[in-house]
This record gives C-alpha cells, sequence and structure tokens, in this order.
C-alpha cells in the first residue's frame, strides 16, 4: 500500500529528528517528577497534580512538537525538492497528504502510549497509599442528576437561583431521581454527592449537623442519617445498594437540624454516582480523545503546510492552536462587540450620526472574529481531564462525538489539502 | 491514442512570479514526437527550457497552453507513471536514508512485491557500482555516487520509457561511459530513452535523434547523423601507408578536381585515453 509507504517514510524521517528526542525526554522526566511537585495537603492533591501535569503540560509539549514536525515535513521536502521522487511515481497528492497525516498519527499515537503508561503507572502506585475515602479519583463514577427538584414546606428566600432554607424542618430540600439502574451491574455501588452552600447565623462554625434522608420510592423503605457538613467542602453518602437495586428510582430529602443554619441549594447540587473501578479504562479513554486532537492538530499543521512555507505553516497551525482553546473568548469578544449595535438601533440614537468608529469595528473585528470561531475547531470538546480529576466515567457517547467531530473536521480539511496540493505546481 | 513514446503538442510555458504575472516564458509552442525504441536527445544552452519540458511532462507543473502525451495517454493519467523512470536534475534525495533503504522506499511507492523488489535492488546495486556502500546514508555520499543511486531508482521499476536530465553531471568519465553504455543497453531492450543535457559528447554517441532548443523555442529537430553528415565532403581511414603513397593518392584526387582539405592523423578524444588508461590500470 502506497499510503502506508509514505505514512512509514514520514514516520522514520520524523523519529530521525533530534527535537522529538528532546521532547521524549523532557516529557519522561516531567512526568517522573511530578509526584515530587509540591501540593495543597489533602491525600489525594498527589494524584491529581500528575493527571493535571500530565495532560497540561506534558501533552502541551507533545503537541507542539508533534505539530512542528508535521508543518514543516511537506514544505522541506517541496523545499528540497525530494517530493519530486515521490511525484514522479505512480502516486496521487492526496496519497501523500493521507500517508504523511498517518505517520505523524502513529508517531502521536506511539509517543501518548509510552509516556500515558509511565504516569498511569505511577500514578497507581502513589495512589495505593492513599486512604480508602479518598481513592473515589482512582474509580470511575457514572453522574446522574436529578430529574425532579422541589421544597417541601417553605424557603426562606431565593436569590441569583439559590433557594435557601432555614434549618428546624420549616423546609425540605428534595431531589428525586429515577433510571439509576439501566443495566443492573452486581459490582457497582452508589454513592451520593452533597455540594450544598451553607450560611449561619451562629457566625463562623466549620460543620453544621445536617439531616439526610433516603427514599426507596418503589417500596417506601427509608434511612435517615445525620450528617456533619463541613462548610464550602463536598459530602460524599454512600448509599445501601438495596435502596437502589430494587427500585432504581429514589428520593433524597436534606434539611439543615438547627433553626440557626441554613442552606442554599439547587437542582444540580446532589448527584448521584454509580461507582465502578476502571480508573485505567477510563484513562485509556482520556487518551484515546487525546490522541483524536493530536490528529486534528497533525491534520490540521499539514494542511496548511500544502500551500504555506515551514515558517509560515508552523505559525498558523500554532494560531488555530491556540484559538481552538480560546474559542469561547472569541465567542464572548465577539458577542461584547455586539453589545453596541443594540444601542445603536435604539430609537435615540439613530437620531444621532452613526458612530463610523463602531461600523468599522464591525467589519474590521467582530464579523471575522464570527466567521474564525465558526471555522476553526473547537479543542474545548477534546478536554477529557476533567472527568478524570472529579473520577467520573467518560460516557462513551463524549467518545463518540468526538469521534465523529473529529472524522467530519478532519475529512473537510484532507479534502482542502488534495485540492490544494492538486493546484500546486512543483518548481 | 497515439503511438508515440512522447508527444507534445503546443506546449508553452510561462512563469508567473510573486504577484502571479506572467513573467518568464520558458517554453514555446514546442512540438514533439519521441517514437518508441529510440534514444532522443534534448539540447540546449542553460536556461533553454529543457528541465521545464521534462518537468511538464511528468505534470510537476501545468502548462500555460499545449497538451502532452506519454506511451499515448495523457500527460496528466497518473497509471502511465508505473511504466517512467525519472533521473532529476539534481539528486533531489532523501541523505537520511542509505542506498538499499531509498530504493526499497521507491520500489514499494511503485507496489512492487516484496520479492521482487528486493532482488532488482540487489542487482541495481550491483550495477551502478555501489556494493561497498550499500549501508552507508546518503548524506555521507558523493555527489557522483548520488547521481548513480539516483540512476538507479530511475529504473527500478524497469520503466519503458526513461527520462533523464542530465545524466552524467557530476560524474567521472568512467560514470559517464558507463552510462552511456547503460543508455544503449536500454534501447537494446527496447525501451525509449529522453536524453537533456548541454554536453554534446554525451548525445554524439548515444542519440538518433535530437532537438535543440533555445530559449525556450525549438531550433532543429532531426537525426544525428543527418544533422551531422557533410553531404559534399568525405574521409578517408587508412593505415600503413607510406609518405610517398600518400602524396601519390593527394595528387590522384587533386586530377579528378577533387579539393583535399585536410591530410592528417585521426586524434583520439581526450575521453577515449582516460578510459583507456583507467581500464588498463584495472
Ligand atoms: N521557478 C521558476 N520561476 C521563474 N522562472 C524559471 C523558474 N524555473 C526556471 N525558470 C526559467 O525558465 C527558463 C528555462 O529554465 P530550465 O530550467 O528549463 O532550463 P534548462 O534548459 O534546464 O537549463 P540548464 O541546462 O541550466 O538545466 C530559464 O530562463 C529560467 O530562468
Ligand atoms: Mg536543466
Amino acid at each position: 500500500m502506497v499510503i502506508f509507504t509514505i505514512a512509514h517514510h514520514t514516520f522514520r524521517e520524523a523519529i530521525r529528528k533530534k527535537i522529538l528526542y528532546v521532547l521524549f525526554g523532557l516529557g519522561i522526566i516531567i512526568i517522573i517528577i511530578s509526584p515530587l511537585f509540591p501540593t495543597i495537603d489533602e491525600p489525594d492533591a498527589r494524584v491529581k497534580m500528575m493527571l493535571v501535569v500530565f495532560f497540561q503540560v506534558v501533552m502541551l509539549l507533545c503537541i507542539v512538537g508533534i505539530l512542528l514536525l508535521s508543518a514543516t515535513s511537506l514544505p522541506s521536502e517541496i523545499e528540497e525538492k525530494t517530493i519530486y521522487g515521490i511525484l514522479s511515481k505512480p502516486v496521487s497528492r492526496l496519497k501523500i497528504v493521507v500517508g504523511k497525516i498517518i505517520g505523524f498519527a502513529f508517531l502521536s499515537a506511539l509517543l501518548l502510549t509510552i509516556l500515558s503508561l509511565l504516569n498511569v503507572i505511577l500514578i497507581q502506585r502513589i495512589a495505593s497509599r492513599l486512604p480508602e475515602g479518598y481513592k473515589s479519583i482512582l474509580k470511575a463514577r457514572n453522574e446522574f442528576k436529578a430529574s425532579k427538584f422541589c421544597i417541601q414546606g417553605k424557603s426562606h428566600h431565593t436569590s441569583e437561583g439559590i433557594v435557601w432554607i432555614k434549618g428546624g424542618r420549616t423546609g425540605i430540600a428534595l431531589w428525586s431521581f429515577s433510571d439509576l439502574c439501566k443495566k443492573p451491574n452486581s459490582k457497582s455501588s452508589f454513592e451520593v454527592e452533597f455540594d450544598i452552600k451553607v450560611e449561619s447565623s451562629k457566625g463562623f462554625i466549620n460543620t453544621i449537623p445536617l439531616a439526610v434522608g433516603i427514599e426507596d420510592t418503589f417500596q417506601g423503605r427509608s434511612k435517615t442519617e445525620v450528617l456533619s457538613l463541613r462548610i464550602d467542602e463536598p459530602l460524599t453518602l454512600k448509599i445501601d445498594p438495596e435502596i437502589v437495586r430494587n427500585g432504581s428510582a429514589i428520593n433524597i430529602t436534606v434539611f439543615p437540624i438547627q433553626g440557626t443554619d441554613y442552606i442554599g441549594v439547587t437542582q444540580n447540587d446532589v448527584k448521584i454516582f454509580s461507582v465502578q473501578k476502571g480508573f485505567v479504562s477510563n484513562y485509556a479513554k482520556a487518551i484515546v480523545i487525546t490522541f483524536l486532537k493530536f490528529l486534528l492538530i497533525v491534520i490540521i499543521a499539514v494542511m496548511g503546510s500544502t500551500y504555506l512555507s515551514a515558517p509560515v505553516s508552523i505559525a498558523s497551525a500554532l494560531v488555530v492552536f491556540l484559538c481552538g482553546h480560546i474559542l469561547d473568548f472569541i465567542k464572548d469578544f465577539s458577542l461584547l462587540i455586539q453589545r453596541h449595535d443594540v444601542h445603536e438601533h435604539a430609537l435615540p440614537t439613530m437620531l444621532k450620526k452613526p458612530d463610523v468608529f463602531l461600523i468599522y469595528l464591525d467589519y474590521i473585528v467582530k464579523k471575522p472574529l464570527e466567521w474564525f470561531s465558526v471555522i476553526l475547531p473547537d479543542f474545548k470538546r477534546f478536554d477529557s481531564l476533567k472527568f478524570l480529576l472529579k473520577g467520573i466515567n467518560i460516557p462513551l457517547e463524549t467518545v463518540g462525538v468526538v469521534l465523529g467531530y473529529t472524522t467530519i473536521y478532519a475529512g473537510i480539511c484532507i479534502f482542502i489539502s488534495s485540492v490544494i496540493l492538486k493546484k500546486r505546481e512543483f518548481f | 491514442m497515439n503511438n508515440f513514446a512522447v508527444k507534445t503538442e503546443g506546449l508553452t510555458k510561462v512563469y508567473k512570479d510573486f504577484w502571479r504575472r506572467k513573467s518568464t516564458p520558458a517554453l514555446t509552442n514546442l512540438n514533439l514526437n519521441v517514437e518508441r525504441g529510440e534514444i532522443f536527445g534534448l539540447l540546449g544552452p542553460n536556461g533553454s527550457g529543457k528541465t521545464t519540458t521534462i518537468k511538464l511532462l511528468l505534470g510537476l507543473l501545468f502548462p500555460t497552453s499545449g497538451k502532452s502525451w506519454l506511451l499515448g495517454y495523457p500527460s496528466s493519467d497518473l497509471k502511465i507513471k508505473n511504466k517512467i523512470g525519472f533521473l532529476p536534475e539534481e539528486s533531489y534525495l532523501y541523505k537520511f536514508l542509505n542506498a538499499e533503504e531509498i530504493l526499497d522506499f521507491y520500489g514499494k511507492l511503485f507496489d512492487i512485491q516484496r520479492k521482487e523488489r528486493k532482488c532488482r535492488i540487489d542487482r541495481l546495486i550491483q550495477d551502478v557500482g555501489l556494493e561497498p556502500y550499500r549501508k552507508r546514508p546518503l548524506s555521507q555520499y558523493s555527489k557522483g555516487m548520488l547521481r548513480r543511486i539516483g540512476l538507479a531508482q530511475a529504473i527500478i521499476n524497469d520503466p519503458e520509457l526513461v527520462i533523464l536530465d542530465e545524466p552524467t553531471s557530476g560524474l567521472d568519465p568512467i560514470g559517464s561511459y558507463e552510462i552511456k553504455e547503460l543508455i544503449l543497453e536500454f534501447k537494446r531492450q527496447g525501451k525509449t530513452v529522453v536524453l537533456c543535457t548541454h554536453l554534446l559528447a554525451d548525445v554524439q554517441n548515444v542519440c538518433d535523434r535530437v532537438a535543440i532548443l533555445d530559449k525556450g523555442i525549438l531550433q532543429v529537430i532531426g537525426s544525428v547523423r543527418e544533422l551531422l553528415s557533410q553531404k559534399d565532403a568525405i574521409e578517408f581511414l587508412v593505415r600503413n601507408l607510406s609518405d610517398d603513397d600518400i602524396h601519390a593518392v593527394e595528387s590522384f584526387i587533386r586530377n579528378k578536381n577533387g579539393d583535399v582539405l585536410s591530410v592528417c592523423h585521426p586524434s583520439s578524444t581526450l575521453e577515449d585515453i582516460f578510459i583507456n588508461i583507467i581500464h588498463n590500470r584495472k
């Protein structure tokens, strides 16, 4: 297969470059010293730090390295005219582009595999010494949001969407969950996480007593516990698996016991998680998503390099990469400029002379920014770190959506590259 | 369909400058027919458009106007490249590979089966005289050695049409002699060869027909013998004749109203001497 010949060749060329070994060595060093980075005192902070360092720092290094290699590969072939040797053979230009991409994809996969194996082994070692309560980071939890949320009795007041309840049974917050057990799995256990805001008229205190009821709506069994809730800290509570198994629908009720305490709640403040072991498979999913991100960047870099010279194509790929990460910012920014328009169209200002500057701003900055944000790849979709940090199972749908997004985006890019390359002459 | 190895019709190329304005006319209205099985020389001084012609034929450049065919197919047809070998004017090769690896790479681009590929690579490396250096990376090759590996790469697919752009540049006289022998061998195998050069000595002993380009315009086209023969003169090459006999022959010709233009000992070319010396040393 000609494509794989080119891919193999691309790979071989890349691994004979020094820059790759520098990055690779640097990556390994950073991963190895990452357990030594200073962190806060919480036992699982070290593991979180290692995850953050790997996914933010090491991956950034690798991405920049791969980007440099893939953005310069084609231009240097054209510059050194070694491309004549390929083009005078029965090789279509599309195959050259795809071959290059596959070569770098393979390189990325190799790099990711080695580095992530090292990282995951280190994490397992460190995490095996964690106290039991903090091992949730090593689990893969499926999140369930409340399907219904209401207040029984009366609330104290509501501000900014948060409902405040005064203690002493004046009001009870109730969250209903359904469909907890779509696929009954005897291995998974369940836990509730409370992320509730707390106020107390007693001034500065650390914990308040909280009455938490868990009710199986199907059989009507319920269990009430008094928990002490630390201020500004989420609280996790295991649920008796029997309750969930029979009913698959449960209600959770909460109220502060003492009349001097207040809690502020919203619908998403209480979540149920089904917990499985499976950090490694979750981590693997995160790596797959990261690989897709690498792939997309390779494709964008190769696409640019079909038309641009090496330095320009590096620069443009970097710009796309950076802007893809601050896409939200760009969107906000163009919205911000739009605010001016609203005033502009208001009746009193219609009579005023239109501000020429604002009109120019509109066409010079806002319109291009809007287009830019539509065209740019949205790298936010590839953020798998947030799942790992919370120990949440990455849903297969998320992986699927990212895969689909990458496929579509890649397809368009490869199409554009092959059109550009077909039109290109080689002097 | 036509049955020419190479055919061009009104092939024209005007290079554009940075602003896409047309600037340098490199080739103007070239009409060429190269028969199958012949050795065709494309001659011309530097900058006359030889390389441009070849790049147009191979689809590296697109013609401003005109058309070209290779082995009967439009030259834009990808399949036809299976039957074409190309040696660029300089050795544009991957310097980080060695001779074996680079031939293997090009062989794979032609989709040649593994066993066959290995076989051909061994033979080609032998043929171009690089056997002792087959594992040495090309970055450590001399210019002539690169040229040789370039030539090997051009014929790895056993092409029907071989396009060579200045094949002898950078080669020692033995090398260029060997190349000439190789080209004649191609002819015996029934291959067509298009040879671009400005070294006329290369052409004279080898080519069947030549075309001479100047400033992108075709000046002459014809068979070498036709172009070189002086129809009104005749030459004898004689051995073992005494001085008296020479005078007698000379006066005999004068009596017959012939003009004797020169009477001298034939000199061999420097190339002949060089090759003799080197061969005798071996
Ligand atoms: N990329 C280019 N851009 C503009 N003009 C070019 C380009 N390449 C070649 N030319 C011009 O086209 C003309 C023909 O060039 P070409 O390379 O075909 O010459 P050549 O016959 O191969 O010469 P040589 O014997 O030196 O190899 C020259 O005048 C050259 O300056
Ligand atoms: Mg030339």
